[in-house]
């Protein structure tokens, strides 16, 4: 039996992780130069780091939320989720790669 | 080209000393030895920039050799102007 709110935790982590990694490339970038080109990355990667940090809040800690998802939630639906946050993994991966290059 | 030369130069983790090399190539063209010296970076790091930037379009070598001298690509003297308000911003 596949614990579906884990993998969808982790996949969650890994998208923050990514994020981190680009956050910390672009914010020093944007603190060097302060132009809007610099800042333009920086907020986007920021947000998108909310988005997930409030995914990962859903999934673990709201004290509804997170027991619904981890006992109510159908595998199917699970797998659409997954199918999402992994997605996002592979293309926040892609953006790493280049921007570590 | 604009949205690259931002990016290369500005949204990467070398971009910065992508700068300095593109800015050190307009003073006159050097090989990535000199630019190693002059910038005090490591030839390797020095000639990973020198491969992005080409494969950007944005410097040109001189020939294939280990000699080869490195000077801005004609496509980015079109686009000198963007080229400088980037430079301006890490004085």
């Amino acid at each position: 039996m596949v614990v579906w709110v884990d993998l969808a935790r982790v996949a969650v982590v890994v998208n923050m992780a990514l994020l981190a990694s680009l956050i910390f490339v672009w914010g020093r970038n944007y603190y060097r130069l302060r132009s809007k080109h610099t800042l333009g990355p920086l907020l986007f990667a920021v947000l998108l780091f909310g988005e997930n940090a409030l995914a990962l809040y859903f999934y673990l800690l709201d004290p509804l939320l997170s027991v619904w998802f981890s006992s109510q939630v159908p595998a199917p639906a699970w797998q659409g989720m997954i199918a999402l946050h992994v997605l996002e993994s592979v293309a926040l991966a892609v953006l790493a790669l280049v921007t570590w290059d | 080209m604009e949205a690259v030369l931002w990016y290369v130069l500005t949204s990467t983790r070398g971009g910065e000393n992508r700068i300095r090399i593109l800015r050190t190539i307009d003073e006159r063209p050097r090989n990535a030895n000199k630019l190693a010296e002059k910038l005090d970076l490591d030839y390797k790091t020095v000639r990973h920039h020198l491969d992005v930037l080409a494969e950007n379009d944005i410097v040109a070598d001189s020939g294939d050799d280990y000699g080869a001298v490195y000077l801005p690509s004609d496509r980015v003297r079109n686009y000198w102007d963007t080229v400088e308000e980037i430079m301006e911003t890490v004085e």
